[in-house]
């Protein structure tokens, strides 16, 4: 039965980890993407979680969009996926350690995930839920690659020379 | 971190030879059985090496991945601080005629109350208030109750593909400069454009300012050299700061104050109490 069922996964798994790892990428692009073009409306959006000073905000709001862009790169590229994958984990946690903290704390805003963010307007309900589970969805991505880093078509792999190296212990 | 299934596959393609040989080795001659044991050891023990070394190698390859990998992410999040960092200082501005001292706001009119209003000219729910409680607003500047500090804040750049509140922004300062926000912000907002859009042009901006009597060359250039975007920014910062993050805000006596007439009406008529 196990190695049945090894049998079927171990085929599955590079291509499983790969569609992971560029859906991960793409997540990541498309989050930073959409922030990079105006800094300050991303530190605005940093500020509406009112847990950073104003200052403090600004400087995470104007540097996380690049870090988004590179986390992006390093899985696109597959360049030391696992670390990449940590990070995102680690990223997404504080995502979500933060909504659920607006939530707690009644703040109506826009999360900021994926655009500038900020409080919502005036008749505009907040999404939480929904946002919370979106990032738990992309937690998951990061958990498989940090247990499977390894998938074809990356510089991990071909660094590796090849499958050759492929199912040792790291 | 080790895969439980690391040693089952391991010894697959490298290991099923050597067992192969061994097997028909220990049916010949005791003495070529202790020949073939002991190059069986020699090679395993070569094989142990080897992998000691290949461990190595990979050990090093991760290291190295892995510190290029933290180099590029360090290296991101500096870019993107010094990017925002060399943008044009905001404390750098001229404000119109008609702001408060601190040049963070328009003041219209005098009475004893204090109403600040932080609006983006493509804020939809800006214009919806604006047609609301517009004539309110101005009927309690007439009687002297109120003075209104208008907050032009860029906040919804993105909202418009040519920064549509910034341009916007710096022409109310415009008016500003000639007495005229008040006006000017409602035949702003009665022709707001949409989020999404690219907004009006500088040239509608001008010709909004010469519909509500503002004199074409001096609003014109003012609005085309941009003269008051460093000001824009400076409001803007300052609305960011005092943490008003959505648009419209209220506030009375600088108190958060539901943006609808209703509720500034209380509000204005506690005040005065």
């Amino acid at each position: 039965m196990v190695t049945s069922a090894r049998a079927r996964w171990d085929p599955v798994q590079p291509w499983l980890g790969l569609a992971v790892r560029l859906g991960l990428a793409a997540v990541w692009f498309w989050a930073g993407s959409t922030k990079v073009g105006d800094l300050a409306a991303a530190g605005r959006a940093v500020n509406a979680y009112q847990i950073f000073s104003f200052d403090v905000a600004r400087v995470i709001g104007a540097a996380q969009p690049f870090v988004e862009i590179a986390l992006g790169v390093l899985l696109l590229l597959g360049l030391a996926t696992r670390l990449a994958a940590g990070v995102s984990a680690v990223l997404l946690v504080l995502f979500i350690a933060g909504i659920a903290s607006a939530w707690a704390r009644g703040l109506a805003i826009d999360c900021g995930c994926f655009s500038e963010g900020g409080p919502l307007a005036v008749g505009q309900t907040p999404s939480y839920l929904p946002e919370i589970l979106r990032d738990i969805g992309f937690l998951i991505m990061a958990a498989f690659l940090l247990r499977w880093p390894r998938s074809p078509l990356s510089i991990d792999r071909w660094m590796a020379g090849g499958q050759r190296l492929e199912d040792e212990d790291e | 971190m080790s895969s439980p299934r690391g040693p089952g596959r391991q010894g697959g393609p490298g290991r099923r030879p050597d067992k192969a040989q061994q097997g028909p080795q220990k049916a010949q001659g005791p003495q070529k059985a202790q020949k073939g044991q002991k190059a069986a050891q020699k090679k395993s023990s070569a094989r142990v090496v080897r992998e000691q070394l290949a461990r190595e190698r990979r050990r090093r390859r991760t290291l190295w991945t892995s510190l290029i990998a933290v180099a590029v992410l360090v290296i991101a999040g500096l870019i993107g601080w010094s990017v925002f960092a060399s943008q044009p200082s905001t404390s750098d501005f001229t404000a119109p005629a008609n702001a408060t001292a601190d040049g963070n706001a328009i003041v219209v009119g005098n009475g004893p109350v204090t109403i600040d209003i932080y609006e983006d000219f493509i804020c939809p729910f800006c214009g919806q208030f604006e047609k609301s409680t517009g004539s309110m607003l101005d009927q309690m500047v007439s009687e002297n109750k109120v003075k209104l500090q208008f907050h032009p804040v860029a906040y919804l750049d993105r909202a418009s593909s040519t920064n549509y509140s910034t341009r916007s922004s710096a022409a109310s300062g415009c008016a500003a400069n000639e007495g005229k926000y008040r006006e000017y912000a409602e035949a702003l907002f009665n022709r707001q454009p949409a989020e999404g859009s690219a907004g009006l042009s500088d040239d509608e901006l001008i010709s909004i300012g010469t519909s509500v009597g503002l004199d074409g060359g001096t609003f014109g250039s003012c609005v085309r050299d941009g003269t008051f975007k460093p000001w824009t920014a400076h409001v803007t910062e300052a609305g960011s700061r005092a943490n008003i993050n959505s648009t419209p805000t209220v506030l009375v006596n600088g108190k958060g104050v539901n943006p609808n007439a209703d509720a500034i009406n209380a509000a204005v008529a506690a005040a005065t109490k």
